[in-house]
């Protein structure tokens, strides 16, 4: 490839140029010289042959001229551009956030050229991205504008978390192609919030447009560094939001406590009033504290309200922790549980409630009288509105994408969560006995205290929520201790607790990714299907 | 023995069958001995003036023993008021008040929360509550009426009201079931002016014998002067115009009829808040009356009277033979019917819910298929033209249960309770 451009270094020796050396000839000969020396890159053609064109090979005569009926080469191959084409692209936005969260959205033709990075350089700071790192999307508007026949995907974005202020400003953004090609553009860069940034970042891995499947291509979308780099952005987010709740406790002192009910509340008020109306009727339900954890700063006074009403009403013992911030179930639980003031956790979803009015009272007793290995970690049977199962444990399966359709990336394989028994007629003996099994469900999770705090509460690298219940299990069950699926009988009316957004299926998406990252091995080795080889799941507890 | 009895609104603020039958038993309990009735009604945005700075339960017209209760804000999704300053006075009146027995009329405008709220608050005081409709079931005001076709729902499904209600989903009515049933577990006994309504409430799960049947009564208008008019082809409707109460029917019995040849009758329609009516009834009904009043006087059969007062009731009545109760919703009661009967009218109505139960077809009255407009037309027929039917009914008619009768049944009720929680003390 000829240094178009590019001055020789000092002292490099020049080639001599041959006698018969016609400038028009090698100008004709050699179009992207022309355009160089028209661009005034070169004074002449000479200069470019004693330079480059002699050591690349390049004719610069034809001897009697052309040969007709056949085609001649007159420079190496890849050698042929003395001036690299620009590519088409454009840059979409450059947001970045208070504490230095950094996302880049745009699109680049590079569907020969392939892209090698994007670089910024803005007054104070610079930083490039690397093409390898960027999550890659369809842009059927470019795309039409282009008139590409054969679908490419030409937008790319990317996000980094720089975990220092940067300062926003003009940016000189540099689209470079492997070729050394060149896109250079000057853009403002947006400042945004942290929170707002995230929202935008996690809507655009859910919602952007990937080619093959786009599910499992949003997943390895962020496999190659934006998923760390959202898990880190947002782990920094989350302990912002913890570190300052408003907590009130709703009580009359002098009860003895057995257990400490948590509830991590987003989005819908309705079911702290709802949820305690239903818990009040319960055998024993003064037996246990209720610490409602809320993550939705929104509904701070009309939760304090209704606490205050529930607590005239029935008479529980109420906490109420609210957040300014949204911390995500992981974060909300564990900073509920270090409020808590008995050795037993439930943690229960808004939307659930016992489907019988003993169920809180023999909650209790299996705790107090089962031995520790079935009560360390318990689960209970739920079931839907309908009747049905719903869950009775959980196991792993894998999804299988292949390669082909995500452009030289490997076969994928992500790991799922499903539901023992989803759907099941409500008495499957088989589907309702008590067993150890992988995991049970955040939904409903009774826990010996110490042992929460033994495994680190839930892992707070999970986004918003999904996947952090299943990984707790499986740390817990690394640990030497499985979590044990019991017959207490809770109804889960699922998904309809909280209210979810795009951006919140971006979370999911980045927890897929996380949780198979962690836990793809285990899981493949002795972990997989409803019926799992892993040897502290094997027997019957009876 | 004190009573306290909680309504929502006063029937001086605002008119309804309810609170019309909690007033009548508040002013009939404050007649006997030993008998300490509270009344406390609900005011809302409907009477704004009734509303005092900071005030949560007030007094209403200088009368003593009456209290309002002042509600805002009200969570109609979930029958719920989510302020604590009202709980709170609530709490603190009952308290304050100390009653033995305490008589929920209605629940919307306080919540269904409110019954386990009295309950807390006083924890040996015994709690009836009267349903006057069924709220608690059906969120689609308690009607039980079919948005889909319009028929009459017997079974509340967490399906079938997401099918009348498609905005909410079907988790949202289980819970709602569930949250309703959790308060009505602080109810010591219910009582319902029909004996149908039990059925219905032991279907959908409450205890059939925590249940009494105590019809409502009221100060009755004095019976009307009989003449000898023959034959007896006046019909006469009373009521509200409003969707439920049947109207449509009616007016298409009365096109039948016309079609058929015959015209040898007159109908009389009684009533107001014909805007509480869908447009599209409110369209045809104000098309009907203007049509009608068009036509030359003897061709003219239906007749618009508007609205009336009580006092006006008994002259509204004597200029009809019988009256026509066509709803097309389970009529929970109909004070109209006990009206009628006062006033010696035998009455025609829809063979469901409180009218099938009270009326004996054939014999003090006569049922028609519900919303079936060709069986008003010929029952109609009939009614004006077999001879003796009217005169048959009209002797055959029962006196209506009046104030004072159901007051006396109240109190057995209350003394029952109470007797109950002293045998239990001992």
């Amino acid at each position: 490839m000829s240094e178009g451009g590019k001055k020789p270094a000092k002292g490099q020796a020049l080639a001599p140029v041959p006698p018969d050396f016609d400038e028009q000839t090698y100008l004709r000969l050699n179009p992207d010289v022309l355009v160089a020396v028209a661009e005034g890159k070169f004074r002449s053609g000479r200069e470019h042959y004693e330079h480059y064109g002699r050591a690349e090979g390049r004719l610069a005569f034809t001897p009697g001229g052309l040969p007709r009926d056949r085609v001649i080469i007159t420079a190496r191959p890849g050698q042929a551009d003395a001036a690299p084409r620009v590519p088409a692209g454009a840059i979409d936005a450059v947001q970045l956030s208070a504490s230095g969260g950094l996302y880049v959205i745009g699109w680049v033709n590079d569907a020969l050229d392939r892209l090698d990075a994007i670089e910024l350089y803005v007054a104070g700071w610079s930083m490039a991205f690397s093409a390898a790192g960027l999550a890659r999307t369809r842009r059927p508007d470019a795309e039409k504008a282009l008139g590409l026949q054969q679908p490419h995907a030409i937008g790319f974005w990317g996000f980094l978390y720089a975990g220092q202020r940067l300062m926003p400003g003009k940016c000189n953004l540099v689209m470079r192609l492997k070729s050394g090609a060149e896109l250079a553009v000057i853009v403002s860069i947006e400042p945004m919030e942290d929170l707002a940034l995230r929202g935008v970042v996690l809507q655009q891995l859910a919602g952007g447009h990937y080619p093959g499947p786009s599910y499992f291509n949003a997943v390895a979308a962020i496999e190659a560094g934006i998923g760390e780099q959202l898990v880190d952005f947002s782990r920094m987010l989350t302990r912002r939001a913890v570190s300052a709740p408003y907590i009130e406790r709703f009580h009359q002192p002098g009860r003895a406590l057995s257990g400490s009910v948590i509830v991590c509340l987003f989005g819908k008020p309705d079911y702290l009033i709802l949820q305690q109306a239903l818990l009040a009727r319960q055998a024993r339900a003064g037996a246990y504290e209720y610490i409602y954890v809320c993550n939705s700063p929104e509904l701070a006074e009309r939760l304090q309200k209704d606490a205050r009403i529930a607590h005239l009403t029935h008479g529980l013992d109420i906490t109420l922790i609210l957040l300014p911030e949204n911390a995500g179930f992981a974060a909300a639980n564990n900073l509920a549980a270090s409020h808590a003031r008995t050795d037993r956790l439930l943690l229960l979803n808004p939307d659930v409630f016992p489907k019988a009015a003993g169920e809180m009272a023999r909650h209790l007793e299996l705790v107090a009288s089962a031995p520790p290995a079935q009560t360390r970690l318990l689960g209970a049977a739920l079931y839907y509105d309908d009747g049905a199962l719903m869950h009775a444990g959980m196991y792993f399966e894998a999804d299988r994408c292949p390669g082909f359709a995500m452009a030289r990336r490997e076969d994928l394989t992500l790991l799922r969560v499903e539901h023992y028994g989803k759907g099941a007629p409500a008495e499957d003996a088989a589907l309702l006995r008590p067993r150890f099994v992988p995991a049970i469900t955040g939904a409903f999770m009774s826990i010996a205290r110490d042992w929460f705090e033994t495994l680190d509460g839930f892992s707070e690298d999970y986004i918003f929520g999904h996947y952090e219940d299943a990984d707790l299990c499986l740390r817990s069950l690394e640990a030497g201790q499985p979590a044990f699926q019991s017959d207490l009988r809770f109804y889960h009316l699922e998904g309809k607790g909280g209210a979810r957004q795009g951006q919140h299926e971006g979370g999911a998406a980045v927890n897929r990714w996380l949780f198979n990252h962690r836990w793809g091995a285990l899981a493949a080795r002795a972990l997989m299907g409803p019926s799992p080889s892993h040897e502290a799941l094997q027997g019957d507890p009876a | 023995m004190k009573v306290l009895i909680i309504a929502m609104y006063h029937p001086e603020l605002v008119r309804g069958g309810s609170q019309q039958v909690a007033y009548e038993l508040f002013q009939a309990l404050r007649d006997m001995p030993g008998i300490a009735p509270t009344l406390l009604c609900s005011a809302d945005h409907n009477s704004p003036a009734m509303f005092k700075s900071g005030a949560r339960i007030t007094g209403f017209d200088g009368r003593p023993d009456e209290f309002l209760f002042l509600s805002h804000d009200y969570d109609y999704v979930w029958q719920k008021l989510p302020l604590p300053l009202q709980a709170e006075a609530f709490v603190d009146f009952l308290r304050r008040l100390q009653p033995d027995v305490v008589h929920f009329h209605h629940f919307m405008t306080y919540g269904i929360d409110y019954l386990s709220l009295a309950r807390s608050a006083l924890p040996a005081a015994k709690i009836v509550f009267t349903a006057h409709e069924f709220l608690t079931i059906c969120a689609l005001d308690g009607h039980m009426v079919r948005k889909t076709d319009g028929a009459l729902c017997d079974k509340a499904s967490q399906v079938r009201c997401h099918q009348c209600l498609p905005q909410r989903s079907p988790e949202e009515f289980f819970l709602r079931e569930h949250w309703m049933k959790a308060h009505l577990a602080a109810v010591d006994l219910f009582t319902v002016p029909s004996r149908f309504m039990i059925q219905i409430f032991a279907d959908w799960g409450l205890e059939a014998a925590k249940f009494r049947h105590v019809p409502n009564g009221l100060e009755l208008p004095a019976p009307v002067r009989e003449t000898a008019a023959t034959p007896r082809n006046r019909f006469g409707f009373f009521g509200q115009l409003i969707d439920a109460k049947g109207i449509h029917v009616l007016l298409e019995a009365v096109t039948i009829l016309r079609a058929e040849g015959f015209s040898d009758f007159s109908l009389e329609i009684n009533g107001e808040n014909m805007h509480f009516a869908s447009p599209q009834r409110r369209q045809e009904m104000e098309a009907f009356f203007a049509k009608e009043a068009a036509k030359p006087l003897e061709a003219q059969h239906v007749r618009f009277n508007g609205g009336y007062h009580h006092s006006q009731l008994a002259a509204r009545m004597a200029r009809v033979d019988w009256v026509v109760v066509p709803s097309t919703w389970w009529e929970i009661f109909c004070l109209v019917i006990s009206e009628a009967w006062a006033c010696g009218r035998p009455v025609i109505a829809s063979n469901k819910g409180g009218p099938a139960e009270r009326i004996a077809d054939g014999e003090t009255g006569l049922l028609f298929q519900l919303g079936d407009a060709r069986a008003l037309a010929e029952t109609m027929r009939r009614a004006a033209t077999e001879p003796k039917l009217w005169d048959k009914m009209h002797r055959a008619i029962t006196p209506p249960p009046g104030r004072a009768e159901m007051a006396a049944q109240y109190l057995d009720i209350y003394k029952d309770l109470l007797g109950a929680l002293s045998l239990a003390a001992q």
